[in-house]
């Protein structure tokens, strides 16, 4: 089977929302947690192949590899319910089994020593599969094992399978507790830089969005991770759902991310989903039925940035815009209402988007799982290239930029190979990241055809000078 | 009917006498068959005689009846029969039969019952004191001088006994003459006949006036039939002989016998006036008698007169040749001068009946043969015709018994006088038009209709009609019951145009089945059934594909179709016979062969709606079809098709084996400016050898009958070409996807570097912009919501036809949205836009490695010092590189063309979007200018437009 996806979790974050979309894949396509498909799902009309495999006994595998470096997560996992649907093969938990710490460093060379074993996994699973299209990575940004581990794997799977895409599913840190991983800036740059350079597209799940909406729209009061995770696996498994129940359009992974960006650089996406309930609403099914879900009221909450995944905090200068949108429209959809809602959007302008091209929304009219119930006519999921994501990347800039001026906590990272001679990683992922910054606000503008980075402004040969940095950073 | 026929009533009587193992109605049956079916003489004989066997009188009546029988219509005989035995009175067989036939009977039976005597003639004898036979001739024979007429000519001449030998030698003479004429069968016939009138009135010495009256009206009848069939064309001359000779002796005032005539010249038909025993006529001074008298005298004429019977008084005049219309059906009679005034004024109120009745007669001869429908109603016309002898019959009785006078007559005949003359203009109208078959029905209907003051008159041409529609009636319940058709006359309104066999043209067969197996044929559909008659032709058609099918159609219950203009009960029996075949057809279609079920597949593949299949489709088969379409293999092409609809998604479609490749001989644009019936003013359609397989390709569909029906060659035609159109575009944003994958190379590159590219990598998101959302256009906004309508409509669908209906609207409407139909430039704008993807897409591929090499390297070189050089200098450094592949033209530079193919481009697509704008201006109905919102969704297009418009202008205001 062509357009295989063989997905990649990562640490402690990508582990568990690894679980929790597999777990919902499981419900969707109507597999046991054992993996074996149950009676009333034998309709094939869904495409099971792209996320799994069949063993000789015809249960259905995951194409999943898990990767950690200590075993609490991947140990519950095998705990539960599902630890017959994974393949034990593909779960590897490293033998010093200490974690990363934290720490990019560590996890990044803890990849270095592991690669040959984690690649035989990857490879053998690549093997067994008839066209690989590419490889999905669950990961957070901002602790060791998923930042570091997972940065030197994109770069390696990159470099070994050029042919093949890297999707991310990248959990950025919330932004409005204070972490206690106080190398978290450190992380976050590093692994912006390979996300940036090794990755072709990056879905970016805002913590502080993700928190942000459970509180306002889902009414939970400190959510806890399960909840949160409920929420990307919903995000995770709709986004792929033109690839399971194919349609027209938008049927591999490839056509899925071609149309939403435009230049290499600019691959980072948001997204957005509405309808959401929590289970506590479907229990007591008040808010439910205050909704009216039509394919327009979809289309125009999705334009709404509270039900953004992604907390890019206002918009100063009003001048950041959509550089492309998709939106995935599930449930009982009159196709001819695709059409009005567009030009309702178009007509009250309320999409802004770049001056330098032509884009519009593309609605991708999906099937739905019939074995899930959904309370909801309509539902709808965007994914979306908004040049304000950069207000993320600022704000690790800044961040960063406050931690490495006072050249604090770097001892952890000197430690590592990779920092042995000097921090220049450090400052080149910086550096990159700088360019991306810049190229997101140049796409806001009109010459973004003709606009060129300008090189760290101040420190283009002095890369040590924090002053002129942070004032580069304050003026993007 | 509470009232029973006499005829029945007797012989009913007689049955409980013998116990006979006969029913009255089967005795009837059996005596009114045509000739044709009839029993032998023998055994209808030997039926009468088994019930009669106990009456007293049972060896004269069984002679008599014999004699009868072999002369005459079988009827005739049982109704003597009956006669013979009734205790009752025998009016007329009208009471029992249809309508029409008692208001003949009816107001004459009312005149004789109040007649305080019987009213029949046969009861008038049963009543007289002595026996018949001896009694007879003595009546005769004092009426005979009591009325002073010694010319009551045929009764006279055959009662008397001593007059014998005159009858005798006068059918002698007859005998010869006809014989001298080399007469024919017919005439043999006719003299045998004679001669055994003659014989038995000589054997058994018969004096019964009116019995050997009603003989010799019967054997008028039966001989006319015999005669006139054969001999039609000759009557206008005979007729103009006797003409002749009445001519001329009309201003004489003396009747003379046109006995010149030789007697085969003069009639071969009924007795059209032809003189019987003109001879022996002598000549009358009927203005001799007292009125009273010439009032018996004429009235015997005048009985026999209607009957075509030619008498001296009245003369039959020459039929005018050159009367065109009425006149040509109509007989005038010229009156004795000498008759008193009054009592011609009444013959002449009279005569128009026999006038009438012989038109009938000749009409109904005229037409034998001319189709069932015809048939039948001369049939009907003939049942007609007994009545009405009945009625002279009673006349004549009444007459004998002196109660008769012409007022009395002319107050009988009346009813009958006004029926027959409506009857008689309806034939010659119907004749004067030529109609026939249909459209002597569709006459009849409208003559119905008109009739409506009229309720007697209407209801005897209802009851024509009927008759008359009976085996239309038929055939048209065999078609809409069975789908069949038995129609040897071409009458029936459906026509089977079987010329080729199913087995024969397998694919072809479907479409042309539909349309052309059976068709309606316009001419032929009387006019009670032309709202109908489309129904009609879809019911039998309907129960023909059933049968095609292999299913045994069975008729549900017994359907009674007959013609009633009154109760219209026919519309709704065929209202139900086509419901139910619409609904089993439909069954068939839609359940037994899941037609829904095969228009989903068609839509998965010929559609792309099974995506996923496509692009596999379309990796399997990349090498294949890039291809020269010579090259192409159409095997490896079905191997490929096959593996991947095996390892696909698509392995669960039941259908998916009906699916195969087709490489056609031409692309799309060729096929539809060639469809479109344009001229190719500029558009060279390619040359097959320049065609590569991707623009020859096509996906087709192969259905069995009946699916074929509907997924019939002109609809896969027309999957195809949106295929086509689809799978192409489909072909270009793949091309357009890889270069993607291959350009996210560049994210590697350094800032500086990467900005190179940007013209380029914008161009090639514009480009996928353009094509996906045309394909979004096509797929989401046409096609989808056209199918969803579809499938709505086939919800609530009624007949097949309507199926048909609908899928051809889906297509064409998909056709047309698609822009395929509606001008075939906006089709070779798409193909245009598709090819500048292409080759951009070609050239990005060759440039790949080249500045992939060159960017890493530079990269790995040194990063910040080519970031201090200018930034012309990796241009140029690269045009060295680019140089060497884009042999076109080695002066342009990577970025100087990636500027031309955004200039062609943009070009292109702007002249598309125009294309459409102006043709949605003109047609605001279509959707076309969807697309150009959906391109054009962020006005980034219209700001380009402004300012081409603007760099035009300038521009010519600078020249």
């Amino acid at each position: 089977m062509p357009s295989e996806i063989i997905t990649l979790q990562l640490g402690q974050c990508g582990n568990q929302i690894g679980f929790e979309f597999w777990k919902r894949l499981c419900l969707e396509h109507g597999i046991s947690p054992s993996g074996v498909l149950e009676d009333f799902a034998n309709d094939g009309m869904d495409r099971k192949d792209v996320f799994f495999y069949q063993a000789d006994d015809d249960h259905y595998i995951p194409r999943a590899v898990l990767l950690d470096l200590e075993p609490r997560v991947i140990n519950t996992i095998m705990g539960s319910a599902y630890s017959k649907l994974y393949n034990p093969e593909n779960v590897y938990l490293s033998k010093h089994g200490g974690g990363a710490g934290n720490n990019w460093a560590s996890g990044y060379s803890q990849g270095d020593k592991l690669q040959e074993e984690v690649f035989d996994i990857i490879d053998r699973e690549a093997d067994g599969s008839d066209s690989l299209e590419g490889f999905i990575l669950c990961h957070s940004i901002a602790g060791g094992t998923g930042s570091g581990m997972g940065s030197f794997i994109m770069e390696r799977l990159a470099d070994r399978y050029p042919k093949k895409l890297i999707q991310t599913y990248s959990v950025f840190p919330n932004q409005d507790e204070i972490s206690d991983v106080v190398v978290q800036p450190y992380n976050s740059m590093l692994t912006l830089r390979r996300l940036t350079t090794a990755a072709d597209s990056v879905v970016v799940l805002d913590n502080t969005a993700l928190n942000r909406i459970a509180c306002d729209r889902l009414h939970i009061q400190n959510p806890s991770f399960s909840q949160i995770n409920n929420l990307v696996s919903t995000i995770m498994s709709v986004s792929t759902t033109t690839l399971r129940y194919p349609s027209y359009m938008n049927n591999n992974l490839i056509g899925l991310m071609a149309p939403l960006i435009p230049t290499p650089q600019l691959h980072f996406l948001m997204t957005g989903y509405t309808p959401l309930t929590s289970d506590s609403d479907v229990n007591s099914q008040q808010t439910v039925n205050v909704r009216k879900t039509t394919v327009l009221d979809v289309m125009r909450r999705l334009l709404q940035p509270k039900n953004m995944m992604v907390s890019t905090g206002p918009d100063k200068s009003n001048h950041h815009c959509y550089i492309s949108i998709l939106n995935i429209i599930q449930g009982e959809v009159d196709p001819s209402q695709v059409h009005k809602s567009l030009q309702r959007i178009r007509d009250r302008k309320m999409a802004q988007f770049i001056p330098w091209g032509p884009t519009s929304i593309q609605v991708a009219l999906s099937r739905s799982s019939p074995y899930v119930q959904s309370n909801h006519r309509v539902s709808g999921l965007m994914l979306a290239n908004h040049t304000s994501i950069c207000s993320l990347f600022e704000r690790t800039l800044n961040q960063y930029d406050k931690l490495r001026k006072r050249g604090a906590f770097l001892d952890q990272f000197r430690r590592e190979d990779i920092f042995k001679d000097d921090l220049s990683e450090l400052d080149e992922s910086r550096e990159i990241v700088d360019c991306l910054v810049q190229e997101y606000a140049a796409a806001t503008r009109e010459d973004y055809m003709q606009f060129s980075v300008k090189r760290g402004a101040a420190g283009a040969g002095d890369a040590k000078s924090e002053d002129g940095r942070s004032g580069t950073s304050g003026g993007v | 009917m509470s009232r029973v026929d006499p005829v029945r009533q007797v012989l009913a009587d007689l049955i409980s006498e013998t116990q006979a193992p006969y029913t009255p109605e089967t005795i009837v049956r059996e005596f009114r068959a045509t000739y044709e079916r009839r029993l032998p003489l023998q055994e209808l004989l030997n039926i009468l005689v088994n019930i009669s066997v106990k009456r007293p009188n049972f060896n004269e009546v069984t002679e008599e009846v014999t004699d009868i029988l072999r002369r005459k219509d079988p009827m005739y005989a049982l109704l003597v029969f009956a006669t013979r035995y009734s205790k009752g009175t025998l009016t007329s067989r009208s009471n029992a039969s249809s309508e029409m036939t008692s208001s003949l009977g009816s107001k004459f039976s009312l005149g004789s019952s109040s007649d305080n005597c019987s009213s029949a003639p046969s009861t008038g004898h049963s009543s007289a004191p002595s026996t018949a036979h001896s009694s007879a001739p003595s009546t005769a024979h004092s009426s005979g001088p009591a009325t002073g007429s010694s010319r009551i000519s045929l009764p006279q001449a055959q009662d008397i006994p001593t007059s014998t030998p005159v009858s005798n030698r006068k059918s002698g003479d007859f005998e010869t003459s006809s014989a001298g004429g080399g007469g024919g069968g017919v005439f043999t016939r006719r003299r045998t006949s004679q001669r055994s009138t003659g014989s038995s009135k000589e054997d058994r010495d018969r004096g019964d006036l009116s019995v050997i009256k009603e003989r010799v009206l019967s054997a008028v009848s039966n001989r006319s039939l015999n005669s006139y069939r054969s001999l039609t064309s000759d009557a206008p001359s005979s007729r103009a002989n006797i003409a002749n000779g009445s001519g001329a002796k009309t201003p004489t005032h003396s009747v003379v016998a046109p006995t010149g005539l030789p007697d085969e010249d003069r009639t071969h038909l009924l007795w059209d006036y032809y003189k019987v025993d003109g001879k022996k006529l002598q000549k009358l001074e009927i203005a001799a008698l007292p009125v009273i008298s010439q009032q018996n005298v004429l009235l015997s004429e005048l009985l026999h007169c209607l009957t075509g019977v030619r008498e001296n008084s009245l003369v039959p005049l020459q039929p005018d040749h050159t009367s065109v219309g009425l006149a040509k059906f109509e007989t005038s009679f010229a009156i004795h001068m000498q008759l008193d005034r009054s009592l011609a004024e009444l013959v002449q109120d009279i005569l128009p009946l026999a006038s009438y009745f012989m038109g009938i007669q000749k009409i109904v001869t005229a037409t034998d043969g001319q189709g069932q429908v015809v048939n039948s109603l001369n049939e009907a016309l003939q049942e007609l015709t007994h009545d009405y002898y009945l009625l002279i019959v009673q006349a004549d009785a009444e007459l004998k018994h002196q109660r008769l006078t012409l007022q009395k007559l002319l107050y009988y005949l009346q009813p009958t006088i006004w029926v027959l003359e409506e009857i008689w203009t309806s034939l010659v109208d119907i004749q004067l038009s030529n109609h026939c078959d249909a459209a002597v029905l569709s006459y009849l209907h409208e003559r119905i209709k008109r009739l409506e003051g009229d309720r007697q008159a209407q209801r005897l041409i209802i009851g024509l009609a009927r008759k008359a529609a009976e085996p239309y009636m038929r055939m048209l319940k065999l078609w809409i019951q069975k789908g069949v058709i038995v129609d040897r006359n071409q009458e029936f309104l459906v026509e089977d145009n079987e010329v080729i066999h199913r087995d024969e043209l397998p694919e072809h067969y479907s479409d042309d089945y539909w349309e052309k197996r059976y068709t309606v044929r316009r001419g032929h559909i009387p006019s009670f059934l032309e709202k109908y008659s489309d129904k009609i032709l879809r019911t039998g058609k309907y129960l023909n594909v059933i049968r095609q099918c292999g299913k045994r159609v069975m008729p549900t219950q017994e359907m009674r179709l007959e013609f009633d203009p009154t109760s219209e009960l026919h519309v709704s029996v065929i209202n139900d016979a086509y419901y139910f075949a619409a609904r089993m057809l439909l069954d068939v279609l839609l359940a037994e062969n899941d037609l829904m079920g095969h228009l989903q597949s068609v839509k998965r593949y010929l559609l792309l709606n099974q995506g996923d299949f496509t692009m596999q489709f379309m990796d399997a088969c990349e090498d294949e079809l890039s291809k020269n379409v010579d090259q192409v293999l159409p095997m490896t092409l079905e191997n490929l098709l096959g593996l991947t609809l095996r390892l696909s998604s698509a392995r669960n479609d039941p259908y998916k084996d009906d699916l195969h490749c087709e490489l056609l001989p031409y692309d799309l644009v060729t096929q539809m400016s060639k469809i479109m019936n344009q001229k190719e003013e500029y558009w060279q359609s390619q040359h097959r050898l320049e065609l590569s397989g991707i623009e020859c390709f096509a996906f087709t569909y192969e259905v069995k009958w009946p699916v074929s029906l509907v997924l019939n060659h002109i609809a896969i035609s027309k999957y195809q070409m949106l295929f086509r159109q689809l799978f192409y575009c489909k072909h270009v944003e793949r091309q357009l996807c890889k270069i993607w994958k291959e350009n996210s190379i560049a994210k590697k590159f350094s800032p500086q570097a990467a900005e190179l590219y940007r013209s380029a990598f914008t161009l090639r998101q514009r480009m996928m912009n353009a094509i996906q959302n045309l394909e979004y256009y096509m797929m989401i906004e046409i096609i989808e919501p056209n199918w969803h309508i579809f499938i709505e409509k086939m919800k609530k669908v009624e007949n097949v036809d309507n199926v048909l209906r609908l899928h051809q609207d889906f297509l064409d409407s998909c056709l047309k949205n698609c822009m395929l139909t509606e001008s075939s430039e906006m089709n070779r704008s798409i193909f245009k836009l598709c090819n500048v993807c292409l080759k951009f897409c070609d050239f990005i591929q060759r440039s790949q490695r080249f500045f992939l090499d060159a960017e890493l390297k530079s990269m790995v070189c040194d990063t910040h010092d080519s970031a201090d050089s200018s930034e012309s200098e990796p241009e140029s450094s690269h045009r060295s590189q680019v140089q060497l592949e884009t042999s076109l033209d080695p002066e342009d530079t990577f970025s100087e063309r990636v500027t031309r193919f955004d200039l062609e481009f943009t070009g292109l697509l702007i002249s598309f979007l125009q294309q459409i704008n102006t043709m949605a201006k003109k047609n605001t109905a279509d959707r076309f200018m969807n697309l150009v919102h959906r391109i054009n969704f962020n006005a980034f297009y219209s700001d380009q437009m402004d300012k081409l418009c603007a760099k035009d202008a300038m521009g010519q205001a600078n020249s």
